[in-house]
């Protein structure tokens, strides 16, 4: 598999969407800044800064976890989600120059080495309120600009999907790095609750938030396999006919696996309803010119044998499907990369297998 | 029946497409401009309650020549003359801890200097009446030894203080904050640079003191407290006058960690 890498595709409004990440974090320090001079004049540039950086790449970094589970709830959201890698690495930008202004100031033009006073300068590791914390934030920093420096598709295919996939789930352990990197450094000493109250707030927010897409899915999920046990081996009932509107899908759990049932021009094909590309939600998307569509990035997929359109070389298995009594029955065995599947005429009541 | 979001009346966003439908551009720009709102709060909350700054200062970008004589022990210092100060009935010269650029001790910039009266340029540190300066090594002119030797120590009475370790340098002035645990790696970094390390002792009415911290044999401690600074200590031993200085001499390892943690935020 040769990966050449591909320039990325600029449009408008990938233009606008960067315009706006850049302009909402320059406007955040802005007010930052100008607050802080205002309340306290006799503050110095170095410390607010580090501290409006730090702030502003913790703010990012709930946007970025949030959009995921809100755009599973509303597929509104999605225009969000179609561009989060850029915010990623603007997240992994900011939160890089407050690592660095912090070991400028506090480290450098001493007797050791900078990056070795980081990890040593402090070393009472045996006490909660004086635990060095500054690690803490340095390690986060590694993963998130690792994810940024990963985030190009060029890298998710070179990688492989499940390196790459290891590699971004690791978000939630630099999210968890930096909530200790501020309670066991700034909140041992900052009287403010402003700080306090926001961390914790947004640490419920992003729980419940995901709690929720988890029990959804779960419950989606249970249903299905309910079915899937009543199904003797081999084919089993996934829904009625009527329930898949034209041009869209309804998922079903075939033997642990998610499958998208899509109706297009009143035919049925049967596709694995994970995306090839970062296994979004494939059975989420629409038929779009005679091609699915993932909902997160677009990724396009044939519907009778689950391949990506010239030059792309994605494959999803395919599935079985056939129509009885108004009932979709589908076979739960995916079929080798590349099967072609006659789609199935939605009318074809009695019809055999293909 | 299986829930899947259900928005038909809407077509797909296909983010290579690069059009947007009306109503869907709506959502998006409300539920942006709504975050961005939020953000810019969060902004404008974080920075107004922080905690206080200190009123030190550091004439940043400032060089200022000053003349003095230099006293290297306990730690390296200019002796300045205070003119007039006999009429105010104040000591008739003061001293001045004396630092190099970045986290480093004037040491081997003045060790060849001791009792000499020199001429030097360099930028003030100052806080609560306490004074130091980060001077230019290249700038030192020697002006000879000087006629008057610098004072003797002055008698010591036993005592016990408690307070937080902290690098003169950051403390008086260079860093806000200078102090606490956010700044402990930062100060750690200094001492064992060679920055004269203070005791910083909180009076009943808010202001605060400044003790050097010397050994037994009233030599310099830095490499031997590293573990013990920015945290509220205990130190017992023999507190006497250099000049407008205090001095506290103690065995390092006597210092005794005072185990409840109450933080005592800069005093404005
Ligand atoms: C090498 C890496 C890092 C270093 C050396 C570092 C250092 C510091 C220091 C010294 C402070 C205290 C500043 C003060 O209160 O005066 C701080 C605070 C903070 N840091 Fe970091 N940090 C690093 C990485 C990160 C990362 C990756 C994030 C988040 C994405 C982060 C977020 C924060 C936040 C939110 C604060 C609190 C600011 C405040 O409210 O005052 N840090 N960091
Ligand atoms: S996950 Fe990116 S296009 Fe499907």
């Amino acid at each position: 598999m040769g990966h050449t890498y591909q320039a990325v595709q600029w449009n408008p409004q990938k233009k606008r969407y960067d315009q706006l990440v850049v302009g909402g974090v320059l406007l955040y320090l802005a007010v930052f800044m100008a607050v802080s001079a205002a309340v306290f004049p006799e503050a110095t540039l170095e410390t607010l800064l580090i501290r409006g950086l730090g702030t502003a790449a913790l703010v990012l970094l709930h946007i970025i976890l949030s959009i995921g589970p809100l755009a599973r709830r509303d597929p509104r959201w999605l225009p969000l989600l179609y561009n989060r890698r850029h915010l990623g690495v603007t997240m992994a930008t900011v939160a890089f120059l407050h690592g660095a202004f912090s070991t400028l100031q506090f480290h450098a033009f001493g007797d050791v080495n900078p990056i070795v006073s980081l990890f040593t300068s402090n070393t009472r590791v045996d006490s909660i309120a004086q635990f060095p914390f500054q690690p803490l934030g340095a390690c986060a920093l590694v993963i998130v600009v690792l994810m940024a420096a990963t985030s190009h598709d060029f890298w998710l295919r070179n990688l492989s999907a499940p390196v790459w996939k290891a590699l971004h789930m690791l978000v939630y352990v630099a999210y968890a790095l930096i909530l200790l990197h501020v309670a066991l450094g700034s909140l041992q000493t900052e009287s403010g609750t402003v700080t306090p109250a926001a961390l914790g707030l947004g640490a419920v927010w992003l729980g419940a938030l995901h709690l929720r897409a988890a029990r959804a899915e779960g419950a989606r999920d249970r249903e299905e396999e309910v079915r899937e046990a009543a199904a003797a081996e081999g084919w089993m009932d996934a829904c009625g006919v009527d329930e898949i509107p034209e041009g869209r899908a309804k998922v079903v759990v075939a033997a642990g696996d998610r499958v998208a049932i899509f109706r297009s021009e009143g035919h049925l094909s049967a596709l694995s309803s994970v995306c090839q590309h970062q296994n979004g939600p494939l059975g989420e998307g629409r038929v779009v010119d005679g091609l699915v569509v993932c909902p997160w990035h677009g990724f396009q997929y044939r519907p009778r044998c689950g391949t990506s359109p010239e030059p792309f070389d994605e494959r999803v298995p395919t599935f079985r499907v056939r129509v009885e009594d108004g009932r979709v029955l589908l076979d739960p065995r995916p079929l080798p990369l590349g099967t072609e599947t006659d789609p199935v005429p939605v009318s074809s009541a009695g019809s055999s297998p293909a | 029946m299986s829930e899947q979001p259900q928005t038909d009346a809407e077509p797909l966003y296909i983010g290579w497409q690069g059009e947007t439908a009306p109503g869907l551009a709506r959502f998006v720009r409300e539920r942006v401009i709504a975050v961005l709102l939020v953000a810019l709060g969060l902004a404008a909350g974080i920075a107004a309650t922080q905690a206080p700054f200190g009123a030190s200062r550091f004439e940043f970008g400032v060089e200022r020549s000053f003349e003095g004589q230099i006293e290297l022990s306990p730690y390296p210092m200019l002796i300045v003359d205070r003119p007039g100060a006999e009429n105010t009935g104040g000591a008739p010269t003061s001293r001045w801890l004396l630092t190099v650029f970045g986290k480093r001790g004037a040491d081997s910039a003045v060790v060849h200097l001791a009792g000499h009266r020199v001429r030097l340029t360099g930028t003030l540190i100052d806080r609560d009446g306490v004074t130091m300066v980060e001077l230019l090594p290249e700038s030192l002119v020697d002006l000879g030894a000087a006629a008057v030797a610098g004072a003797a120590p002055a008698a010591s009475t036993p005592a016990t203080l408690q307070g937080e370790i902290v690098d003169s340098k950051c403390y008086l002035g260079v860093m806000k904050p200078g102090n606490l645990k956010v700044h402990r790696a930062c100060a750690t970094r200094c001492i064992s640079g060679g920055v004269p390390p203070v005791l910083m002792v909180r009076r009943a009415d808010g202001t605060a003191r400044y003790v050097l911290l010397v050994d037994a044999d009233g030599a310099a401690v830095n490499d031997r407290i590293l573990h013990m600074v920015a945290e509220p200590v205990e130190i017992t031993g023999a507190l006497s006058r250099l000049g407008d200085l205090e001095v506290l001499r103690a065995d390092p390892a006597s210092y005794r960690r005072l185990g409840s943690w109450s933080p005592s935020p800069e005093a404005p």
